[in-house]
């Protein structure tokens, strides 16, 4: 498998070490035949003087060729004149195992060969030779060591992130990998995991929070019914008791069933499954009925609920889900908003041309603090609140969800002891 | 009436049995989905509730082979899986009706109740129960004599209410049936906790005899009397 699947660190040694092969060997192949080349025409230029020379001995004193051949040495030569031999040196043609060069020189009358011994400039193309070849393999195993050395520190951050990467469970979401140069292309990577660990950490992080508070919310009842149950059972109670028991353990089941029901809305929508069934609505219309239909809580308490819509605005959303967005949000200005306090719904569009359903309260307002969670699942400004308000903390979670599927996002301006304002902002 | 329930979790079918008796009917309990399938076929029944996790054999497809054979008795089906297409499905399967677990009883009354009307003329103009009387044309309301001035939405709960007389109807049916509201995430409860406040200080505060009761961690009954 390792042979199949050979590392990074081996494929880039191999390619580096083969393209290096590849461009020495076409360099040595060059030199050698470019040498080669200079080595022969040189010879041959040597060859041309000596057949000059010849002739010219020739035509001035033709019996001066044998002392010529006796002073020139190296060259040997042969002289034809119409078909007889007029000179050769001894021993022509030259035989044996000594390579020769030869070179001719003719016209009507005659024709001259000459030839000269090639040996040395084999032998100097021959060391050429074997220099270079022993020279190549050297060469590439340099290559070879050195990018595999260097193959290893490049990729040595890899590793200690591997290394980091290995050690990451859901419990030590904290840990990050090293970045060695935040410029490089392994740094840029080395953030962009790290990125990825921070949100994963803060999803997990968020996971836990909700899971030990849905247990919270979840036990509260059942210890409620429990308690309630087990203290009955102890006592002997008449009818009238016996119903008042079990009409208050039936209230918990109540709560329970509720928060089972909000959850599981919240949890379906949230992972999408609940498609939104797109229409143009009219906006005004729908806080009109969502405001009737909760004005008597409003008006139980006092408060002055009013809607303040101007021309008609519509946007595009599922009526039945923003709906029950915005009814989450009315209702928990009115549940946060003291007696005669005042609560105005307005529909209106927003200078970047978005439709806008705002929900102004006078109520305890939030501080800056609780404004980036305010909109989880079970999160409470007020943890003791709670119980006596009936909430489970799922109004704000749900209104956010039911406002994100319809493509829009829920903003709050608040200060404590002033009042909120919510605001659904609507793609149109 | 003979009603036919198909529920293998021992509690609640006892629950129901112990209910519906108390109500009058005639109630024959199958614990499977075999076992069900073979009473109704030799028995008559007026109506099956039937529940859809059943060991060995799934509740849709008893009620399928069921409707294949030519069964007409309505059946009401109990599931714990409540998405739309869960609902869909099941009516699609020949069911008449079907209700989430887990239901509050008195709605499981009164869908029972309602399903064994069903098919007579529901031609009822006027709605009266002791003193008190419902135009449903004209909307007046009259209690003692005295005319009674009431919001859209309570005379629509004193309406429903009074079609439920002498049962309890819970929060769930009111927020269902008068609000029309579906989500059963929705918070509703305040209003119709103070809704039924304020119907009551107008049908009843004013007079001796108490109509309209709270059955504590249930709902709400119209009735003469505590009993």
């Amino acid at each position: 498998m390792r042979f199949l699947a050979p590392s990074v660190r081996v494929r880039l040694t191999l390619w580096h070490a083969g393209v290096l092969a590849l461009v020495i060997c076409i360099f040595s192949v060059g030199i050698l035949l470019f040498v080669r080349a200079r080595l022969f025409r040189g010879l041959d230029e040597q060859i041309s003087h000596d057949l000059a020379t010849i002739e010219k001995v020739y035509h001035e004193e033709t019996g001066d060729l044998g002392e010529l051949a006796h002073r020139m040495g190296i060259t040997r030569f042969q002289v034809v004149e119409g078909g007889t031999v007029l000179y050769q040196t001894p021993g022509w043609p030259p035989a044996g195992t000594t390579p020769y060069r030869f070179g001719t020189f003719a016209d009507a009358s005659h024709r001259i060969t000459a030839a000269r011994d090639e040996t040395a400039l084999r032998q100097t193309l021959w060391s050429l030779g074997v220099i270079l070849a022993t020279g190549l393999p050297c060469a590439i195993g340099l290559a070879i060591g050195g990018g595999y050395f260097l193959a290893g520190r490049m990729l040595s951050p890899v590793r200690a992130m591997a290394e980091t990467a290995r050690k990451i469970t859901a419990e030590s979401l904290a840990e990050r990998l090293p970045v060695e140069n935040s410029q490089d292309e392994f740094g840029q990577l080395a953030r962009v995991v790290n990125d990825t660990l921070s949100r994963l950490e803060e999803a997990f992080e968020q996971l836990r929070r909700f899971t030990a508070d849905a247990s919270h919310e979840l036990r509260t009842p059942l210890t409620a019914m429990r308690s309630v149950g087990e203290v009955a059972l102890q006592r002997s109670l008449s009818g009238p008791g016996y119903r008042e028991v079990i009409g208050s353990m039936l209230e918990e089941v109540d709560r329970l069933t509720r928060l089972v029901e909000s959850l599981l809305t919240l949890t379906r929508g949230e992972s999408g499954r609940i498609p939104p069934t797109l229409e143009m609505i009219n906006l005004t219309g729908l806080a009109a009925s969502v405001v009737e239909h909760l004005r008597v809580l409003a008006e139980e308490k006092e408060q002055s609920l009013t809607i303040d819509a101007g021309a008609e605005v519509s946007a595009t959303c599922d009526p039945a889900i923003l709906r029950l967005g915005l009814i989450n949000v009315l209702d928990n200005a009115i549940k946060y908003t003291p007696g005669r306090g005042t609560i105005r719904v307005g529909v209106r569009e927003t200078s970047s041309g978005e439709a806008a359903i705002e929900v102004e309260d006078t109520g305890l307002g939030i501080s800056a603090v609780h404004h980036g969670r305010i909109f989880e699942r079970f999160y409470r400004v007020d943890r003791g609140r709670s119980r006596e308000s009936g909430g489970a903390g799922l109004g704000l979670a749900t209104a956010r969800w039911a406002v994100e599927v319809n493509g829009g996002r829920i903003e709050l301006e608040s200060e404590e002891g002033k009042g909120s304002l919510f605001r659904i902002v609507l793609p149109k | 009436m003979r009603v036919l329930i198909v529920e293998d979790e021992k509690k609640v079918a006892k629950a129901l049995r112990d209910g519906l008796e108390a109500e009058h009917y005639d109630v024959r309990v199958a614990g499977t989905g075999e076992e069900g399938f073979f009473l109704v076929n030799h028995e008559s029944f007026d109506l099956v509730v039937l529940d859809l996790m059943l060991p060995r054999r799934d509740g849709l497809e008893v009620l399928t082979t069921l409707r294949k054979r030519g069964l007409q008795t309505p059946v009401l089906i109990l599931t714990a899986r409540d998405t739309v297409d869960d609902r869909v499905h099941g009516l699609d399967s020949g069911a008449d009706d079907y209700l989430v677990k887990p239901f509050a009883f008195p709605e499981l009354l009164a869908r029972i109740r309602a399903l064994l009307r069903r098919g007579r003329p529901d031609q009822i103009l006027k709605l009266q129960h002791d003193d008190l009387a419902v135009d449903l044309v004209t909307r007046k309301v009259v209690r003692a004599g005295q005319s009674l001035e009431l919001t859209v939405k309570e005379f629509e709960m004193l309406e429903y209410l009074l079609r439920h007389v002498g049962h309890v109807v819970s929060r769930e049916m009111l927020a269902r049936d008068v609000w029309r509201v579906t989500a059963r995430a929705t918070p509703l409860d305040n209003v119709i906790d103070v809704t039924v406040a304020r119907l009551r200080r107008k049908i009843d505060d004013p007079f001796e005899k108490k109509l309209l009761h709270t059955v504590r961690g249930v709902g709400f009954v119209l009735r003469s009397g505590r009993g």
